[in-house]
C-alpha cells in the first residue's frame, strides 16, 4: 500500500507554538497508548495521534474524537522514552482544533497568542467601559444608596418596569458575547460531528437518531459521567488535577444555577414584586450557594495554578499561552467577584465600582472567547464523548452484520 | 621506580572477552600485561551465555583457548576479585592503587570440592541470577579461572566456616584473609570493564518482582546453559512449568531516556537466539515478540530471516508498557500493535525482558576517565587511557575482538 502524504508545514509550526514542540522525538514505541488509562483497545491513542501530527495530517486529526477525550493527565508524557510529551502535543492539537472551529476565525486566532493580550483584554474592556458611558450610569453611588442596591445600578436606573436598565446592558453585554459563542460552538461542533462520521469510514448512516434520541443516549450519558469525572481519576501521575478541577467544573454548576435563579426572581418576579430587586439577602439558600460556588471556584482554580506551575517547574509539562489564558482568565473572574461582593459588604462603593467593572470585563471575556480557548474543552470533549457512545451504537454498528 | 615503568607495560581493567583479548593481543608481542577482573573468574559475561554469537558457539568455545594463552604467557599476570582503586601519572608512566577483595580461599585450592561438601550454609547463585541456591563454598562455575574455590565468609555462622575449614585437606581455607592493596607501574590502561544487565526491577511498569514467569535475557541463556539451574531445561522460575508461550519484550530499558537513552545493539539479535533456544526444546510454543524496531545490523539479517518465517513466531510492532501477573502463574503483557492499531493484551507462561547494556563502570570520572552521557567509557589514547569492548559501546562479541585488538595496538605504542 502505497501512500501520499503532504505535510503541513503550516500546522507543524502551530504545534510548536501550542506546546506540542516535541513532538518530533516520537518514535512510535506506543508506550503511550498502553500508559493512557483512557485509552479503549479497539481505538487506542495517543500514539496514532502523534504520527499522524508529525506527518502533518491536521484533516484526520481534525476529525478525531480520541483528541479531544484526552483528559491530558499526563501519564503518557511520564512514561515517554523519548521526552516527546504526547499529552502536551494532544493538547496542542487542541488548541489547533479550536482555533481552526473556531468563528470568526480573526476572534479565534487572536486567542492564540500572548502577544494579542493587551488585545484580548482591551475588547471586554473597552466594550464594557463604553456601554458604561452610554449608559449615563457614571457616577459612584454614596455608601447609603450603594448599601441598598449593590451593584444593580451600575448602569444606572430608569423607571420603566418590565425591564431593569442594568439588566438590559447587562444582558446587551454578555448575551450578545455569549450568543456569539453558542453560534461559534454550534457550527464548530456541526462541521467537526460531520468529519468524525465521515472518518469512520461506513459511509451514508441509514438512520440518524433524533434531537432526543440524541441527548437521551449519547449526550445524557456524558454529561453524567463528565459530573462524576470518572476518567479524570483514571490518571496515575496527576491526581491532584481532580481535586482542583471537580470543585471548579461544580461551582460553575452552581454559579450557573444561581444565575438563572437571580434572571428569574430579578427580571420575571422583580416586574411584580419590585422589592425584589437589589443584592439577595445573604441568607438566601441560593446566595448561600453562590458564596460556597465563589469559594470552590478559587479554591478550584488555586489548586489547578500551583499544578500546572508545579508541572512545568517539574519538566512535565511545556509553558503554554493557551493552558495560562484560561486559568487566568477563571482566577480573574474569581477574585473580581469575591472582591466586589466583599466591597460592597464592607462599603467601599468607588473602589467596588472599579472592581465590579474588572469583574465584567473577565466575565465577558471567558463567554467571549469560550470557543477558542481552553474553556472550549467543555463542548468539544463533551461531543466527543457522546461520539465515543455513538460510533458503538447501532446507528454506525450494524449489530447483526458486524 | 618500578622496574615495570617505562617498559610499556598495560594494565587491562576487566577479564572478560574483551579484556583477555586485549591482554593477550598485547602480552604476544612482548609487553607486560597485568589483566584483572573484579570477579572471582575471568570470562566476564560471555561465561554466563548459552550461545554466543556470531557462530553460536558455547563459551567454552572461545573462552577456553583464550584461558590457555593466558596461562602459557609468561608476559601476563592476572587478578581476580581485584579493582581500580585510583590512577595517578599520564601516559607511559601510571601509578596505580588496586585493592584485592579476600577470596578466603588461598592458592593450595586443588578444587576438589571438599569444602563445599562440607558447608552447611548457602547463597544464592550470582553466576546463575540468584536462580538457585549453592553452598557458601563454590567454584563460581564449571569452567571458572582461576579454578579456585570462593568463601562467601559473611553468609556462613561459625561453625559452618569451623566444618568448612576442617574439610581442606590442603590447608586453603585461610578465613582470617584481609583485603589486599598492591601498587603497578605501567604506561597505559586498557579499559574493558563490560556491562550489567540493566536492573529490570527498575522498569516500573514491567513489574519485574510480580511474577516469576517475568525473566531477563540473560536470565533465559543460564536457564538454556547446561550448566546452569535447570541443566539446560527452559523451565519456569517458580512452578517449573513447561512453558507453551512465550512472550519477548524488546527494548526493556534501552531506548529510554528514563533509564538508558542508548540502544544496546545485541538484544534483538539475542532474542532471535533465544527463540532458537526455544524452538529446540519446544518446537510448538508460541512465541510473541513486542518490538520497536527489530535491528539485526549487518549479515545478523539472514539469522532474523530463518526466524521471522517460523510460523509460530509473532512480531508484534508496539512496545510493551504493562504486564499483568496471572493467577496461573502466567503473565499479560499489554501493548499496542501500531500496525493494526489496536491494543493486544497476550497471556503467555514466560516472559523475557530484553534488558540492555548498562556500562558497569561507574565511577569512571574519579578515575580520570572520560566518560559519555550513556556511561560508556570514552577511548583517549593520547592520555593513555583505552576503552574496549562493551565499555567503550553497547557491541556484540565479534565487535569486542575488534575494538580490543584496536585497543591493544594503542596500548603498545605508549611508553615504548
Amino acid at each position: 500500500m502505497s501512500m501520499n502524504v503532504q505535510p503541513d508545514l503550516e500546522f507543524i509550526k502551530a504545534m510548536k507554538v501550542a506546546g506540542g514542540d516535541t513532538l518530533k522525538q516520537c518514535y512510535q514505541c506506543a508506550t503511550c497508548s498502553v500508559a493512557c488509562p483512557l485509552s479503549s483497545d479497539g481505538d487506542p491513542f495517543p500514539r496514532r495521534e502523534m504520527i499522524l501530527a508529525q506527518w502533518g495530517m491536521k484533516d484526520k486529526l481534525l476529525a478525531d474524537p480520541n483528541v479531544f477525550l484526552c483528559h491530558q493527565c499526563g501519564d503518557c508524557t511520564e512514561m515517554c522514552p523519548r521526552g516527546a510529551k504526547p499529552g502536551d502535543v494532544l493538547g496542542a492539537i487542541r488548541a489547533y482544533a479550536y482555533e481552526h472551529y473556531g468563528w470568526p476565525s480573526g476572534l479565534a486566532k487572536l486567542c492564540t497568542s500572548v502577544k494579542n493580550l493587551p488585545m484580548l483584554i482591551g475588547i471586554p474592556a473597552v466594550t464594557v467601559f463604553v456601554l458604561w458611558l452610554i449608559s449615563g450610569g457614571m457616577h459612584i453611588p454614596s455608601g447609603e444608596q450603594f448599601a441598598h442596591v449593590g451593584f444593580t445600578q451600575f448602569f444606572g436606573h430608569w423607571d420603566f418596569r418590565l425591564l431593569a436598565k442594568n439588566v438590559l446592558f447587562i444582558d446587551v453585554i454578555m448575551l450578545s458575547a455569549l450568543g456569539i459563542a453558542v453560534y461559534s460552538l454550534y457550527q464548530a461542533i456541526s462541521t467537526m460531528w460531520g468529519k468524525m462520521e465521515e472518518n469512520l469510514g461506513v459511509g451514508e448512516l441509514n438512520y440518524r437518531p433524533s434531537a432526543t434520541l440524541f441527548i437521551k443516549d449519547f449526550l445524557w450519558p456524558s454529561l453524567k459521567e463528565i459530573v462524576g469525572h470518572g476518567r479524570f481519576r483514571e490518571c496515575t501521575v496527576n491526581q491532584d488535577r481532580v481535586r482542583g478541577h471537580l470543585p471548579l467544573m461544580l461551582a460553575f454548576i452552581g454559579l450557573f444555577i444561581v444565575t438563572c435563579y437571580s434572571l428569574f426572581t430579578q427580571d420575571v418576579i422583580g416586574i411584580f414584586i419590585p422589592s425584589m430587586h437589589g443584592p439577595i439577602s445573604m441568607w438566601n439558600p441560593v446566595k448561600l450557594l453562590a458564596n460556597v460556588s465563589a469559594v470552590a471556584m478559587l479554591v478550584g482554580i488555586g489548586i489547578l495554578w500551583m499544578n500546572r506551575a508545579q508541572m512545568e517547574a517539574a519538566g512535565k509539562a511545556t509553558n503554554t499561552f493557551y493552558d495560562w489564558f484560561l486559568i487566568w482568565m477563571i482566577a480573574g473572574v474569581g477574585i473580581t467577584g469575591l472582591a466586589a461582593e466583599l466591597l460592597r459588604l464592607v462599603g467601599i462603593p468607588s473602589l467596588g465600582y472599579v472592581v465590579y467593572y474588572l469583574h465584567l470585563v473577565s466575565v465577558m471575556m471567558l463567554f467571549l472567547y469560550l470557543p477558542y480557548t481552553k474553556f472550549a474543552h467543555i463542548v468539544y470533549r463533551t461531543f466527543a464523548m457522546a461520539f465515543e457512545r455513538y460510533r458503538e451504537s447501532a446507528y454506525v454498528k450494524d449489530p447483526l452484520n458486524d | 621506580m618500578s622496574n615495570t615503568a617505562g617498559n610499556g607495560a598495560v594494565l587491562v581493567v576487566g577479564g572478560g572477552i574483551s579484556g583477555l583479548t586485549a591482554a593477550l593481543e598485547a602480552a604476544e608481542v612482548g609487553n607486560d600485561v597485568f589483566v584483572i577482573d573484579k570477579n572471582p573468574y575471568f570470562g566476564g559475561r560471555v561465561a554466563q551465555l548459552n550461545q554466543y554469537f556470531p557462530k553460536l558457539c558455547p563459551p567454552t568455545c572461545g573462552l577456553e583457548i583464550n584461558f590457555k594463552r593466558l596461562k602459557d604467557n609468561r608476559k601476563i599476570r592476572s587478578y581476580s576479585m581485584t579493582t581500580v582503586k585510583s590512577v595517578s601519572g599520564g601516559p607511559g608512566n601510571f601509578t596505580v592503587e588496586l585493592e584485592t577483595a579476600p577470596r578466603f580461599v588461598n592458592s593450595n585450592c586443588t578444587a576438589c570440592g571438599d569444602c563445599a561438601a562440607a558447608c552447611t550454609d548457602e547463597i544464592d547463585d550470582p553466576f546463575n541470577f540468584g536462580m538457585r541456591k549453592i553452598k557458601a563454598a563454590y567454584l563460581p562455575h564449571e569452567m571458572a579461572f582461576p579454578r579456585r574455590f570462593v568463601l562467601a565468609k559473611d553468609a556462613c555462622s561459625d561453625e559452618c566456616l569451623a566444618a568448612v575449614k576442617a574439610s581442606c585437606k590442603y590447608n586453603a581455607i585461610d578465613t582470617e584473609m584481609q583485603t589486599e592493596t598492591f601498587t603497578l607501574q605501567v604506561s597505559s590502561i586498557i579499559w574493558s570493564t563490560g556491562w550489567n544487565p540493566y536492573e529490570a526491577e527498575k522498569i516500573d511498569n514491567l513489574k519485574f518482582n510480580s511474577s516469576p514467569a517475568i525473566i531477563t535475557n540473560m536470565m533465559m541463556e543460564r536457564l538454556a546453559a547446561d550448566n546452569g539451574p535447570t541443566a539446560g531445561k527452559i523451565l519456569r522460575p517458580g512452578d517449573d512449568k513447561e512453558p507453551e508461550s512465550f512472550a519477548f519484550v524488546q527494548c526493556a530499558g534501552s531506548r529510554d531516556e528514563n533509564h538508558m537513552e542508548h540502544c544496546s545493539y545485541i538484544c534483538c539479535m539475542a532474542t532471535f537466539k533465544q527463540i532458537s533456544y526455544i524452538r529446540e526444546q519446544y518446537p510448538e510454543a508460541k512465541i510473541y515478540v513486542f518490538y520497536i524496531d527489530l535491528r539485526t545490523p549487518g549479515k545478523y539479517e539472514s539469522f532474523r530471516e530463518k526466524f521471522t518465517a517460523d510460523e509460530n513466531t509473532t512480531f508484534i510492532k508496539g512496545k510493551v508498557a504493562d504486564i499483568i501477573a496471572e493467577g496461573d502463574g502466567g503473565v499479560t503483557v499489554v501493548a499496542e500493535d501500531t500496525l493494526s492499531a489496536k491494543k493486544i493484551q497476550q497471556k503467555v507462561d514466560m516472559c523475557v525482558l530484553a534488558t540492555g547494556m548498562k556500562p558497569a563502570m561507574e565511577q569512571g570520572e574519579q578515575l580520570g576517565l572520560t566518560v559519555d552521557g550513556n556511561g560508556f567509557i570514552v577511548s583517549e589514547p593520547e592520555k593513555g587511557m583505552i576503552s574496549a569492548g562493551c565499555a567503550k559501546a553497547a557491541v556484540d562479541v565479534y565487535s569486542s575482538g575488534q575494538s580490543s585488538t584496536a585497543a591493544a595496538l594503542k596500548a603498545i605504542q605508549i611508553g615504548r
